[in-house]
């Protein structure tokens, strides 16, 4: 039960820390900070390393880390824009969707039933895809000025809410809905939290492992799209430090790296805590080399924090 | 004798568990004392107090009249006691002499004296007789029994006192406990005390001085002189305090459910066979460490099998399939109920429907509501307490958390149970509960194969018994008639075995 508490408390504690750094921002920047048009950058801006946060909530919920995102982001992007954006946006997406489910299901092969520990096997998949990336695109990126749709994606807006922010907020929403009132998601929960159980419960332990590398694989797909979108080039150097930015989300919402205890909810707000901090800390002209500092000061807190809970 | 050791009113009480419930003990220097008793009589609770592991609850530790009850490692060992575990603890990538030395080694200023260490490492296994091992030698690629001459070279380099030898012949051949003998008796010579455990009653009368049993965390009696029989030291380990915690039920016997033909899984398991009867108590006996625990994850899918067959309502299941096990109805409770068969954190309603949300559920979807209620009933019928179905598991008492891995296979409809030492770290009077809601199941048609290390649950509660040793079944008793002292005597191979049950593989025919 102590353990549960800890995660519900950060779904309460981490809304709390929005208000406040929102509040924060508002008195130190004023309109700059406080207007529609910020605020939605701000989503924007968190809508990649977001969307993969959410795959990635499932694979730490069993217990697994995926530290191939960033690599797998770039080298499918590089796949779809080298091979398929002559076919127009749509075979360009999908082809970047399905390239990253692809490399996600061999990292899911290689921990489900090859038994190599998560960490090794997408270190392994962190070196590849980056060098598939770059073997592909000759290290240049790939200009998709022509792809409309694609662009459009990266620049336009719904009733107002811009078009990688909807996503993003979708992407959360399925998750949580999957992770929370599925099966699926009870069988997620369940093998991370006790393996052996969930095995003599019935439960088929390796098929749920595999697939939730698939899962951030569909993930990262998106998100390379999104990136895409609002670059209208596919690059292969980009997505670098992505792992670190999607697990330190995952982690200050609350999920534990352990396995078997993880939010959604906490989620969406470490996604959203993250974006607020680095994006005040722009608006204040805060070197970016202080800026990784501090990401590094954060998760350790975090963890410090989320530890003190149980 | 002068007394070295010497243990009164020994109490250590766990939480719900009242492990040692007035304990004496004396040893004296120059002498093997052997302490005997069932399983969780209280053994490895005692041992682990006079060797500082655990501190006592009341009562006194002394040796040599020197207060031993703080209950810290440190204090035991500067003292002179010195243990070596059923486990051995050695680190397996070091030397021999690295092992030996580990925690107090020989130095020159800050830096090691590995001549030393080595020259004294050899002088130790030389006055233990064996000097034909290496000092340089990695214990990891030893043979278990220079393992454990490893071991007690180890207690010989610090100033040992007493020596706790916790099964020490457990993993050796006949050859290898000769040897052993002869070490142990080369210590009690230059007059250190040994307190020897072991399950292997024969060897009592030709290693102990004297005897200690224990019974339900008491000593039943001390101070036996290693002449002892067989037979009286049984029926003082037995007791007989269990008999009314059994309830009467109404034996019912319907088709044959569960069939194990040839299962085998060398060299934990070899082949076995037997059938299971709707409403029938199967009980598995046997010492820990009889593949009694294997035969039940062989038959659940959890561990691969080298050939065999399991099938269940006539229909035989794949190998190594466990979620196809308990679609076929087999149901398992682990025998570590914590670690294999609960999510602690989980409420117990969850932990009762998780192998159940295919039909609980909607579509992909889960249903709470519909999951409340399926396990409230079960748990309500099973009078799971605290009645709090969104309790976390974790928080429930022994008893109510085994009663929550059953109630997840009455959700399930399962038509075979499989419980692994059920009664394990519930209270007595907790047990005669888990007693109740086991012969309930009986009585609805379950047929139910239940490992036990109590004898007495065995005897007065099970339809017929299997016991096994070495990985095979070496005996099958009938439940009205089996004793105690049957049971024990096919477990521990001292002999005088009955001649009416057959020796070898227990035969399906029955009954």
């Amino acid at each position: 039960m102590t353990a549960r508490r800890s995660a519900r408390a950060q779904e309460i504690a981490l809304p709390l820390v929005v208000v406040a750094l929102i509040i924060a921002g508002t008195i130190l920047k004023g309109s700059v900070f406080f207007s529609t048009a910020n605020l939605w950058n701000v989503l924007v801006q968190a809508s990649v390393a977001g969307t993969i946060a959410v795959g990635m909530t499932f694979v730490i919920a069993t217990g697994g880390i995926d530290l191939a995102v960033g690599s797998v982001m770039a080298a499918a992007a590089i796949v779809g824009g080298h091979y398929f954006a002559s076919a127009g946006s749509a075979a360009f997406m999908l082809a970047t969707v399905v390239a990253a489910v692809v490399l996600g299901a061999i990292n899911g092969i290689a921990v489900a039933w090859l038994r190599i520990v998560p960490f090794v096997a997408t270190l392994a998949m962190f070196a590849a895809a980056r060098g598939i990336a770059h073997l592909i695109s000759h290290q240049t990126p790939v200009a998709l000025y022509g792809l409309d749709a694609l662009t459009r994606i990266g620049s336009q807006r719904v009733l107002g809410i811009p078009i990688p922010a909807i996503v993003f907020l979708v992407v959360v929403a399925l998750g949580w809905l999957v992770l929370d009132r599925t099966r699926y998601g009870r069988y997620v929960i369940a093998v991370g939290g006790n393996r052996e159980a969930a095995r003599i419960a019935g439960i088929r332990v390796r098929p749920i492992v595999f697939s939730v590398y698939a899962v951030v694989g569909l993930c990262t797909g998106i998100a390379s799209v999104l990136q895409t979108g609002q670059l209208a080039s596919a690059s292969p150097v980009v997505g670098l430090g992505l792992e670190l930015d999607a697990i330190a989300a995952v982690v200050i919402g609350g999920t534990s790296l352990a396995g078997g205890r993880c939010t959604m909810i906490g989620t969406f707000f470490g996604v959203i805590t993250f974006a607020l901090v680095f994006n005040l800390l722009t608006l204040e002209n805060v070197e970016s080399q202080i800026q990784q500092i501090l990401r590094g000061v954060i998760i350790l807190g975090a963890v410090v924090v989320q530890r003190r809970g149980h | 004798m002068t007394a070295l050791l010497e243990v009164r009113g020994l109490v250590k009480v766990y939480p719900g568990v009242t492990a040692l419930d007035g304990v004496d003990l004396d040893v004296a220097a120059g002498e093997v004392h052997c302490l005997v008793g069932q399983n969780g009589a209280g053994k490895s609770t005692l041992i682990k107090c006079v060797a500082g592991a655990a501190t006592p609850t009341a009562g006194t530790i002394r040796l040599d009249g020197r207060d031993l009850t703080t209950g810290r490692p440190g204090t035991a060992l500067s003292a002179g006691v010195a243990t070596i575990y059923q486990e051995l603890d050695l680190v397996g990538d070091l030397s021999v002499a690295d092992n030996i030395f580990l925690g107090h080694e020989r130095r020159i200023g800050p830096l090691l004296d590995r001549r030393r260490m080595r020259r004294e490492a050899g002088e130790l296994l030389r006055r233990l007789g064996h000097a034909t091992l290496d000092p340089d030698a990695q214990v990891g690629e030893l043979r278990p029994a220079d393992k454990q001459i490893v071991s007690m070279a180890r207690a010989l380099s610090r100033d040992v006192r007493l020596l706790i030898m916790d099964e020490p012949s457990a993993i050796l051949d006949p050859p290898e406990v000769d040897a052993l003998f002869e070490v142990v008796r080369r210590l009690t010579a230059a007059g250190v005390g040994v307190v020897y455990i072991s399950h292997r009653l024969d060897e009592i009368a030709r290693i102990g001085d004297r005897i200690t049993v224990l019974r339900d965390g008491k000593t039943v009696a001390s101070n036996l002189p290693a002449t002892t029989g067989i037979d009286p030291l049984i029926q003082l380990m037995i007791g007989r305090a269990f008999h009314e915690l059994f309830p009467n039920r109404n034996i019912l016997r319907g088709e044959v459910v569960l069939r194990v033909r040839g299962l085998a899984r060398p060299p934990h398991l070899a082949a076995t066979s037997f059938e299971v009867r709707a409403g029938e108590i199967l009980g598995i006996g046997g010492l820990v460490g009889a593949g009694r625990s294997e035969l039940l994850r062989a038959i659940a899918g959890l561990d691969p099998v080298t050939s065999g067959e399991v099938s269940v309502g006539g229909r035989a299941l794949p190998r190594e399939r466990p979620d196809l096990a308990v679609a076929a109805g087999i149901g398992v409770a682990p025998e570590e109920r914590k670690s294999q068969g609960l999510w602690l954190d989980w409420s117990q309603v969850r932990n009762v429907t998780i192998a159940d949300l295919p039909r609980l559920g909607r579509g992909p979807f889960t249903d709470p509501a519909a999951e409340h209620r399926a396990a409230t009933a079960q748990l309500r019928a099973l009078a799971v307490h605290p009645d709090d179905p969104l309790r976390a598991a974790g928080e429930l008492s022994g008893g109510n958390q085994q009663k929550l891995v059953v109630a997840r296979w009455l959700v399930h409809a399962s038509s075979v149970l499989l419980l692994d030492e059920p009664t394990r770290g519930v209270d007595v009077g907790a047990r005669a509960e888990v007693y109740r809601v086991i012969g309930e199941l009986a009585g609805r048609g379950l047929a139910i194969v239940m490992v036990s290390s109590e004898l007495a649950e065995l005897v007065g509660f099970c339809d017929r018994i299997l016991v096994m040793r070495e990985g095979a079944v070496v005996g099958e008793l009938a439940g009205e008639t089996a004793t105690e002292e049957q049971i024990l005597r096919h477990a521990l191979r001292t002999g005088a075995e009955p001649r009416t049950e057959p020796r070898t593989e227990a035969r399906s025919e029955t009954p």
